[in-house]
C-alpha cells in the first residue's frame, strides 16, 4: 500500500477532525484581520503616535492570522502524535516519509487558512497582484507551519510549545509590521520569520511588484527550517535496528 | 538513572516467554530494548525475523477510525491492500470488534482500543511477539480467546514474549524471566512463585 498517500490521508483526517482546528482557521482571520486594521487605524487618538492605513493593518492582520493558525497546526501536529509515531516508525514506516506526508499535509491546510485570510482581506482590499498576494501569504503560513512544527519535534509539549509558537508570532508580526508603537525597531528584525513575506505581501499588494532579494530570503528561511525540523524528527524517531527479515 | 544494569536471554522460536518483574523493575525497558524504540548503553541485541510490538498503553493515532489504522500501520510493515485488509477481518472475527471497524479510536472503549493495540502488532504475522501486558482491559471471554490466539502462534513457529503479572498464566508460558534488581534471571524451573509475582501481592519475601 502506498504509504505516502495513506500517511498524507491519515493526517488531513486527523486535521479535519479536530473541531477546534477548523473552528481556528475559518474565524481567527475574520477577527485578526479587521481587528488589527481597525486597532492600527485607530492610534491618532493616542498623543504622539502617527497611525498606519487601516488597509496596511488589515494586511498586517492577515499574516498575523496566518501564521498564528499555520504554525499551532505545525506544532499540535507533531506533539499529539508523537508516541504513535515511534509505533509507526518501529513497523517500518520511513520517518522522512513520515515527515513528509506530515509536512505535505500541513502545507495543503496552510494553503486553505491563506485561502480564507485572502478572502476576508480581498472583501475590504483589491490587491494590485492578487496571485502574488495569495502566493506571498502562503509562504508567510508556510514559514510558520515549519517553524511551528520544529518547536513541536523540540519541545514536546502543547502548552509550553503554544506559548512560544503564539508569542513569536506576535512579537513577529508586530515588530515586523513597522508598529509605530515600536519605538526603535533593531536590525536585527530583518531576520524574524515574517519580516520578508511581509514586505513580499506589502508591496504586491499596493504596488503589483516583488522584490527577488525577500523572495530568497523567504526560500531560504524555508530551506533552513525543513533542514531542521527534518533533522530534529530524526533524531527522536532513532530507533537502536530493525529486524531483519 | 541505571534500570537494568545485565540482561541476557534468548527467545526461540514457537515458544511462550513470560517476563515477570515488581512494578519499576524495568520489564517494559528491557521490552522497548528488545523492540529497538530504545537504544541500550551497552551490549548486543540480535534479532531476526519480523517482529509485532504491542506497547502497554495503546500507541495509536486517537482521531482515526480502526480501518484506517490497519491502513496506516499495514503500509508501515509493507503490506498489500488485499493483505491488510484481509488481516483486519480476520483479528476483527476473532477479537470480535467488528462493528467498531468504522469508529475512532477515541471513541472506543479501553478494552476495545487495547484489542486493537493487540492486533496492530499481530496484523502481519510477525516472527516473534512483544507484548506487553496485553490483555489489559479486556473481558474474560477476550481473555481466553488472547491465549488460545497466543497458543496458535506459538504452535505455528511464532517466538511469543510477554510481560506478566498474573501467577495464573505461568503455567501457560513455556519459560519465565524475571527482571529484579537491574538483572534477568531464568526462573522457568523454579518452584511456587517468583519474588515478583509474590511482590505484586504485596507480600514480603527473602532476597
Amino acid at each position: 500500500m502506498n504509504r505516502v498517500w495513506t500517511g498524507i490521508r491519515a493526517n488531513v483526517s486527523t486535521f479535519l477532525r479536530t473541531p477546534l482546528n477548523v473552528v481556528l482557521a475559518l474565524l481567527l482571520p475574520i477577527v485578526v484581520i479587521e481587528g488589527w486594521g481597525q486597532a492600527m487605524a485607530g492610534l491618532p487618538s493616542m498623543p504622539t503616535v502617527e497611525a498606519i492605513p487601516i488597509e496596511l493593518g488589515r494586511l498586517l492582520g492577515a499574516i498575523f492570522g496566518v501564521a498564528i493558525i499555520a504554525g499551532l497546526m505545525g506544532l499540535a501536529q507533531m506533539i499529539s502524535a508523537r508516541a504513535a509515531d515511534r509505533r509507526l516508525v518501529q513497523t517500518g514506516y520511513p520517518p522522512r516519509t513520515l515527515l513528509a506526508t506530515r509536512l505535505a499535509a500541513l502545507g495543503g491546510v496552510t494553503v486553505v487558512v491563506a485561502a480564507v485570510n485572502y478572502g476576508v482581506l480581498w472583501l475590504t482590499i483589491s490587491p494590485e497582484a492578487p496571485v502574488l498576494t495569495f502566493v506571498f501569504l502562503v509562504l508567510a503560513g508556510l514559514v510558520y507551519a515549519f517553524l511551528g512544527a520544529l518547536v513541536g519535534a523540540l519541545l514536546p509539549r502543547l502548552f509550553e510549545g503554544s506559548l512560544v509558537v503564539v508569542f513569536l508570532a506576535m512579537m513577529d508580526a508586530f515588530l515586523s509590521g513597522d508598529s509605530p508603537l515600536a519605538a526603535d525597531i533593531p536590525e536585527f528584525v530583518e531576520y524574524f520569520p515574517l519580516y520578508h513575506p511581509k514586505e513580499l505581501l506589502q508591496e504586491a499588494m499596493f504596488q503589483g511588484t516583488y522584490t527577488t532579494g525577500d523572495l530568497g530570503f523567504v526560500a531560504g528561511y524555508l530551506l533552513v527550517l525543513l533542514v531542521l525540523v527534518t533533522v530534529v524528527f530524526g533524531v527522536t524517531m532513532r530507533t537502536s535496528g530493525g529486524w531483519s527479515a | 538513572m541505571t534500570v537494568l544494569t545485565g540482561a541476557d536471554l534468548e527467545i526461540r522460536t514457537g515458544e511462550i516467554v513470560g517476563i515477570v518483574g515488581a512494578n519499576g523493575s524495568g520489564k517494559s525497558t528491557l521490552m522497548n530494548i528488545l523492540v529497538g524504540v530504545l537504544e541500550q548503553d551497552s551490549g548486543t541485541v540480535e534479532r531476526t525475523g519480523t517482529v509485532g510490538w504491542c506497547p502497554q498503553e495503546p500507541l495509536l493515532y486517537d482521531r482515526l477510525t480502526v480501518g484506517e489504522t490497519f491502513r496506516l500501520f499495514g503500509s508501515g510493515y509493507g503490506m498489500t491492500a488485499e493483505e491488510i485488509d484481509e488481516a483486519k477481518h480476520r483479528l476483527a472475527s476473532k477479537l470480535d470488534f467488528e462493528q467498531y471497524l468504522d469508529y475512532r479510536i477515541d471513541q472506543l472503549s479501553g478494552g476495545n482500543r487495547q484489542k486493537i493495540n493487540l492486533s496492530i502488532a499481530l496484523m502481519h504475522d510477525p516472527d516473534v511477539l512483544m507484548l506487553d501486558e496485553p490483555y489489559t482491559g479486556f473481558d474474560w471471554e477476550t481473555y481466553l480467546t488472547f491465549w488460545d490466539l497466543a497458543e496458535e502462534l506459538a504452535a505455528d513457529g511464532t517466538a511469543v514474549t510477554m510481560i506478566s503479572h498474573l501467577i495464573e498464566e505461568q503455567s501457560r508460558l513455556d519459560r519465565i524471566y524475571e527482571v529484579r534488581d537491574g538483572q534477568v534471571y531464568d526462573v522457568t524451573d523454579q518452584e511456587g512463585e517468583t519474588d515478583a509475582t509474590a511482590s505484586e501481592r504485596g507480600e514480603e519475601t527473602d532476597e
